[in-house]
């Protein structure tokens, strides 16, 4: 092993990077996709009722809560942090839209999305801390974390109250000429997410950013900005996934959040995005939310016990990142040209 | 692979009480000054063994985390290995001396056998620290709710009294159990082990070019912290008496907390041991002291994130401070 790396560095290596036009993360994406068809067609083998269009529906509506937060920490991931403060913030958004605006509020239009400036302000929080305060992005936004959950915990008092806005629930289970609208809610939110990450500006800066902040800094980048405003994106990502469950459910909880953080990172390191920063797609995210998402209901319908269900979904986790290794990669270029 | 010529330059007395430990020692000292104010009982030594037992579970699960964030890794598994042991613990009790020496022994090969996994996957396999052990602890927590699947079941009558007790009525047995873990670790860093832990924390690539066996290293800073971690559930089995298929999961963020607070770099390299377990155990103070000054229960998430912070960049400045005074 030893000798490898040390030979590597000093032979001229020949010029192989026209044999890898398909790049990692587009394969990835693609072997996530691929994973997900097989495993919803094949569960009709385990159960007939398994695998139709109705589970496919919601399965893509349970997965755009994922896609929605997973995009926030790809993001951050990418910028070369961490948010662990998303499970505080989705219960900030659920509590603020329930308690606060509620159920037949006139001003819901104008008030919800003042829920989500409170959220940017508390992901500027993070930002603050971890750009300017250098206090390691882990620490900061469990900090975050902290202060935000027991700030709820003391207004709300332990006990939530109020319903959804109308407006939530129509978002969440109305449909819009026979696709029901949180399926379109999502594929404009996966087109904007794309844009933003790939096409824009700002996205290529946070790659740049990820790999190397002192080079960044070097070629001109607005270093600080770019690190700071992933954090405030990933609160109101939060915030808004908040009023999603809200509409979906129709009610909050002071709970709501806290099976969300690790399924995010996860989601975003089997689309292939180094949890380092600098490398990752937007679609292969996207990919491992909807994976994660399809397994969960898969399984769940199986009816297994609850014990053996997780095991299941932890290790196919692991065999997804087993399969999606750098070097297994490597491998099959190497085996297209011998 | 003898270490042989190494010479280590002598630290100089600033430097050294710059260190991690020093400030966070001054910190829980201060700390425990405004506790006893409040409550002059807490120089009793049936306050401090409780106190004792109610850190130690933290203190050790910090200690675990720490060896593993030296060698630059994360590990998750942490609150799957402590839920394990509970629930076996509470579901196979064992009685007497010689079962709680069973149990003990039990625990350990959890926290290795999971540690090895880990290790396996994190070292051989190269998968990133915190997405395979994510996904280990997720399996984990699957093989707890195997055992158990809902909170119940009583620990062996010995291991809750005799482990959360006081020898001579003054010394608490936690306590000893974990000064323990502290002086091997002692011992242990001064080895091949520990220094080869340190250098491949700081920098991999010119550990491994100084010959230094990377991946062994990084595989039984894993097992070693997950031995640990199972000690850390027995510790905590001792003192709740009961079992619960999620009892690992509120020390998993507060054991990153408290390793931060020791000053332990969570880049790797800088920082020990004792250092993340005095963290551990002004986190757990802090908590008291919060509750004795009145605060609402509520409200105590605010100070303790708030010191957090601060504590990390005092800490980070002094370093600083430290290192520019050095040179």
């Amino acid at each position: 092993m030893t000798s490898r790396s040390q030979n590597t560095s000093y032979i001229a290596v020949p010029d192989k990077r026209g044999n890898a036009k398909v790049s990692r993360e587009t394969i990835s994406a693609v072997s996530v996709a691929v994973l997900c068809v097989v495993i919803l067609l094949g569960s009709r083998f385990i159960s007939p009722s398994l695998g139709s269009w109705s589970q496919v529906e919601t399965v893509l509506t349970l997965g755009s809560f994922l896609v929605v937060l997973s995009f926030g920490q790809g993001l951050v991931i990418l910028s070369g942090g961490l948010d662990l403060s998303l499970p505080a913030l989705i219960t900030l958004g659920g509590v603020l839209s329930t308690a606060w605006v509620g159920a037949g509020n006139p001003d819901a239009l104008f008030l919800l999305p003042l829920v989500l400036v409170g959220c940017g302000l508390v992901g500027s929080f993070t930002a603050v801390g971890v750009v300017w305060l250098k206090v390691p992005p882990f620490i900061m936004s469990m900090a975050t974390s902290i202060m935000v959950a027991s700030a709820t915990l003391g207004m709300t008092n332990g006990t939530t109250r109020g319903a959804a806005p109308e407006l939530l629930t129509d978002l969440m289970k109305s449909q819009i000429a026979g696709v029901p609208a949180s399926i379109l809610l999502l594929l404009a939110f996966v087109f904007f997410g794309w844009v933003l990450q790939a096409r824009s500006v700002f996205g290529r800066h946070v790659y740049a950013v990820g790999t190397n902040d002192q080079a960044a800094r070097i070629a001109g980048i607005p270093v600080t900005l770019t690190q700071f405003l992933p954090y405030v994106i990933s609160a109101v990502c939060a915030g808004f996934v908040g009023m999603m469950l809200v509409g979906y459910s129709n009610g909050a909880t002071l709970r709501m959040g806290d099976n969300y953080l690790l399924p995010s990172i996860a989601a975003v390191v089997i689309g292939g995005s180094s949890i380092l920063g600098g490398r990752g797609t937007f679609l292969g995210t996207v990919g491992g939310a909807i994976l994660l998402t399809t397994l969960g209901t898969v399984i769940s319908a199986i009816g297994l016990n609850f014990g053996l269900r997780t095991i299941i979904e932890g290790s196919i986790i692991l065999i997804a990142l087993l399969v999606l290794r750098d070097e297994f990669f490597e491998r099959l270029r190497a085996f297209r040209r011998p | 692979m003898s270490k042989a010529g190494v010479v280590h330059p002598k630290p100089s007395m600033k430097s050294v009480l710059l260190r991690g430990s020093f400030i966070i020692m001054a910190l829980y000292i201060a700390l425990y000054v405004v506790y006893v104010v409040q409550q002059p009982r807490a120089l009793g030594a049936g306050a401090i063994a409780s106190l004792f037992n109610n850190t130690v579970p933290l203190a050790l699960a910090s200690a675990g985390q720490a060896i593993v964030v030296l060698s630059r890794g994360f590990d998750l598994s942490l609150a799957g290995v402590v839920s394990i042991t509970n629930v076996v613990m509470a579901v196979y009790p064992l009685e007497g001396p010689g079962g709680a020496l069973a149990s003990l022994a039990i625990c350990l090969a959890i926290g290795a056998v999971v540690g090895a996994v880990n290790g396996w996957l994190v070292a051989y396999l190269r998968i990133q620290a915190i997405a395979a052990t994510l996904a280990t602890m997720i399996v984990c927590q699957g093989v707890a709710l195997l055992i158990l699947d809902a909170p119940g079941g009583t620990v062996a009558e010995w291991v809750s009294y005799e482990l959360t007790d006081r020898i001579f009525n003054f010394i608490p047995v936690s306590g000893l159990i974990l000064g323990a873990v502290v002086c091997l670790w002692l011992l242990a860093r001064k080895t091949d082990f520990g220094i080869a832990l340190y250098a491949i924390g700081a920098d991999e690539h010119a550990a491994r070019l100084s010959g230094i066996p990377v991946l062994k290293v990084r595989f039984f800073a894993f097992v070693l912290a997950g031995m640990i971690y199972g000690l850390a559930g027995y510790m905590l089995s001792a003192q709740t008496a009961t079992g619960s298929p999620t009892a690992g999961e509120p020390l998993l963020m507060l054991s990153f907390a408290a390793v931060a607070l020791g000053g332990t770099s969570l880049s790797g390299g800088k920082g020990g041991l004792f250092a993340s377990v005095m963290g551990a155990a002004t986190l757990m103070l802090l908590q008291k002291v919060l509750f004795s000054s009145g605060v609402s229960s509520f409200y105590t998430g605010i100070f303790q994130g708030a010191v957090l912070i601060i504590a990390v960049m005092f800490s980070a400045l002094l370093t600083r401070l430290g290192e520019r005074k050095n040179k």
